[in-house]
């Protein structure tokens, strides 16, 4: 199997599991607890049919829809995803480069694995930057300058990780950023020796936003959850979000926003977007899906800021129905990761194009010819 | 195994699997994407139950309905379907005769194997023309023109495949028409030599109704997807549908509508019928099914034009549901080309003599005298 067998989702998926050790495969992979909200994510899609109009001539399709000011040429984006360079050894760098190529947005991590410099000197398309809130102030502060120095367009405060989900294959595993060798991961990393080469070989791992303020996840070994628990700021308010939103000053979004009352004090606060989230599955198992939730937070805010939906997308189909529903954009994490560790820029560009292929054709099959088309009224909920 | 032991859609589809090379067998059997709505046509009959009236005094039940201006012994048809020579070398004129035989419709596809007037020379029985509006519109006013002519009953214009669908099965088998041996395929063509040697030694393979018109899909091997892609017009509208529904002034059906709106539209352009169906889950995955959308056509338009359910239906039962919620009648592709398949006319025979069985003793179970006993009141939905 290699990247042109790669059709769908699952293919991509498939092929990452073949080339990654199986901690980092399964980091990417598992999610909390029993996994019920991350298959929930992806399921919750199949409770809503679209219903297609026919006859209405739709040669052309255009796909460009505007968040955070910005033009994009598809109506999805690449959520911010943590330790690319794990996955494949260019990273965000592949990632940063297939964005710029579809004009998209491109999320870039507080824990990634290049610099905002970097890729503010390789791509200049949209580009978010995704913060998380330390206890350390001075990280913070120095994160939200070197971003804004690096001209990114939007700021995107993550709420829902506030402490580590319980993601119990790492446990069994061993995860740990960087990645350690320990006996019972041994055998994995032996058996994946490209990864190995390439790791050792392509430049030292790092993250560059945090590594002058902490050593964890750098120097120091640390699993995510451990990283999460003990570095962030549990105390976080809506007075702290307020304070970095106004500091930002520029486009600011909150990710993970569950609850219609939450939406509703975004926009108090002076966001201009929400990422409908939980974080893939990876933090609370039990937690709602975003698709399930998305009608009504649209219906009490999606006037007043940009309706993001992130999490469980495989499909053209399932982002016409959260564009449908009200969503001014999509956004996954999984949905590229899998064809980065398969290939690279060129996987990432593969899958975007897959995704970009299925949303033209889905698209002319529902007779619609630009995203404002889609509306409630093609969909029936099945209960 | 052979077909005296096929009692239901399972049977016919095991012998097909075993006849067929496998590019030919999952052509019919795939849908498109995740196969969401493939499963769900069928899927949705199950959440619906029968409610019997007892002792009503049946007797022998009439099985009869009109439709197309035809009375026809029993309420289910055969679907048009594309190329029945790669399943059995008597293609066509199998399904033809096996229809007749049971005073039924069969169905002739613009991409029939057999031509126009070649079936109408073998078959006096009900015949639908299923049209296909291709970018050369000379390619269409021929068809109607011939059908015509041929004393075709009725003509159905298909309108949910403007772009091919997605069914990754045919890109993972390299399906194409004429079957093209690749190193991928070879293996399992090679495995059928029945199939391979009866392909070889019958009738050249040809697209017998628009051959003349163009040499793609007869001498030039091209998957169905770029035929579809590069033959029809993406641009149809409703003056187009309008013009074909003028030209053919008899019984005319859209196949393919799903959405209320597009039902009334439908008789606005002189339509007497409407096959609600999403192409047997082949084009937009994710979309309603047929039986979970015919109650609110029907009881919209069910009274000004004939309504045939078409998709998932492989159950009497199912044909008893669909009527009851408002159907005229229904039709069926792959559990027909499965049949013939698997045995050719005798094939095809015995599936429509297995459906009639159940009708029947179905309406005897349920207190039903005749079709126009299936109302309403003989359903309750789950939800």
């Amino acid at each position: 199997m290699n990247l042109k067998d790669c059709h769908n989702f699952s293919d991509f998926r498939k092929l990452a599991q073949k080339k990654l050790p199986s901690p980092i495969f399964h980091y990417i992979d598992g999610a909390a607890d029993d996994e019920i909200t991350y298959a929930r994510n992806t399921s919750a899609f199949d409770d809503v049919d679209l219903v297609p109009n026919v006859l209405r001539g739709v040669e052309n399709v255009d796909l460009s829809t505007t968040i955070f000011g910005k033009k994009l040429d598809l109506p999805f984006y690449l959520a911010p995803t943590a330790l690319q360079r794990l996955f494949h050894y260019d990273g965000e760098r592949a990632v940063g480069k297939a964005a710029k190529k579809f004009n998209t947005m491109f999320g870039v991590s507080a824990l990634a694995t290049v610099s905002v410099e970097e890729i503010s000197s390789m791509i200049d398309t949209p580009k978010m930057f995704q913060f998380y809130f330390h206890k350390d102030r001075g990280l913070n502060d120095s994160c939200l300058e070197r971003a804004k120095a690096a001209k990114f367009d939007v700021m995107a405060l993550t709420v829902d990780t506030i402490t580590g989900g319980n993601r119990e294959r790492d446990l069994r595993t061993g995860f740990t950023s960087p990645p350690k060798l320990t006996l019972s991961s041994l055998f994995s990393f032996a058996t994946k020796p490209m990864w190995g080469i390439n790791y050792l070989t392509k430049g030292k791992f790092e993250l560059p936003h945090l590594q002058d303020f902490v050593k964890e996840g750098t120097s120091t070994n640390s699993s995510i959850g451990n990283y999460f628990s003990t570095m962030l700021d549990q105390s976080m308010n809506w007075k702290d979000a307020e304070q970095l939103c106004s500091k930002w000053g520029g486009h600011f979004a909150l990710k993970g926003v569950m609850s219609v009352e939450d939406a509703k004090r975004a926009v108090d606060i002076g966001c201009t977007g929400i990422m409908v989230s939980n974080h893939g599955g990876r933090q609370l198992d039990g937690s709602r899906s975003p698709f399930d939730q998305l009608a009504e937070i649209v219906d009490a805010v999606g006037d007043k800021l940009d309706v993001i939906c992130e999490g469980g997308i495989h499909r053209g189909t399932h982002m016409l129905k959260a564009l449908s529903l009200g969503a001014k954009a999509c956004s996954g994490g999984r949905l590229y990761l899998y064809a980065l560790a398969a290939g690279g820029q060129a996987g990432v560009e593969r899958a975007i194009e897959k995704y970009k292929s299925e949303l033209v054709r889905d698209m002319k099959l529902m007779g619609c010819t630009k995203i404002s088309d889609l509306k409630r009224s093609n969909l029936r909920f099945r209960k | 195994m052979n077909i005296n032991n096929c009692y239901n859609f399972e049977d016919f589809r095991k012998i097909a699997k075993k006849k067929l090379p496998a590019p030919i067998f999952h052509y019919i059997d795939g849908g498109a994407d995740d196969e969401v709505t493939l499963n769900r046509n069928t899927e949705a009959f199950g959440d619906c139950d029968l409610v019997p009236n007892i002792l009503n005094s049946v007797g022998e039940p009439d099985l009869t309905t009109n439709l197309f201006g035809r009375k026809i012994d029993m309420p289910i048809f055969l679907s048009p379907a594309a190329m029945q020579r790669l399943y059995h070398p008597d293609g066509d004129k199998a399904s033809a005769r096996a229809a007749e035989k049971f005073g039924t419709f069969y169905s002739m596809s613009s991409m029939g194997n057999n031509s126009i007037e070649e079936i109408s020379n073998i078959s006096s029985g009900p015949k639908l023309f299923q049209l296909y509006v291709h970018k050369d519109r000379s390619i269409s006013d021929d068809l109607i023109e011939r059908s015509r002519r041929s004393g075709f009953d009725a003509m159905c214009l298909t309108v949910d495949t403007l772009v091919a669908g997605n069914r990754e099965k045919d890109h993972r088998t390299g399906f194409t028409t004429p079957p093209k041996l690749t190193a991928k395929s070879l293996m399992s063509f090679a495995m059928k030599p029945g199939w391979v040697f009866n392909y070889l030694t019958g009738k050249k393979f040809e697209l017998s109704n628009v051959k003349k018109k163009t040499d793609k899909g007869t001498n030039i091997a091209k998957s169905v997807i770029e035929y579809i892609n590069e033959q029809y017009d993406p641009a149809m509208g409703w003056k187009d549908a309008e013009y074909c529904a003028k030209k053919w002034n008899g019984p005319f059906a859209l196949k393919g509508i799903m959405s209320v709106e597009d039902a009334k539209r439908a008789i606005d352009i002189g339509c007497t019928a409407i096959m609600i169906s999403n192409h047997g889950g082949r084009q937009l995955d994710g979309s309603r099914s047929p039986f979970d959308q015919v109650k609110a056509i029907s009881d919209a338009v069910g009274n000004k034009l004939e309504i045939i359910l078409d998709g998932g239906v492989r159950r009497g039962t199912h044909v008893l549901k669909a009527l009851a919620a408002g159907a005229t009648a229904c039709s069926f592709g792959k559990a027909f080309l499965f049949s013939l398949s698997a045995g050719g006319q005798k094939g095809v025979e015995r599936l429509l003599e297995n459906m009639q069985n159940e009708i029947r003793r179905n309406m005897i179970l349920m207190g039903c005298k005749s079709i126009k006993d299936l109302d309403a009141s003989k359903i309750i939905y789950r939800n």
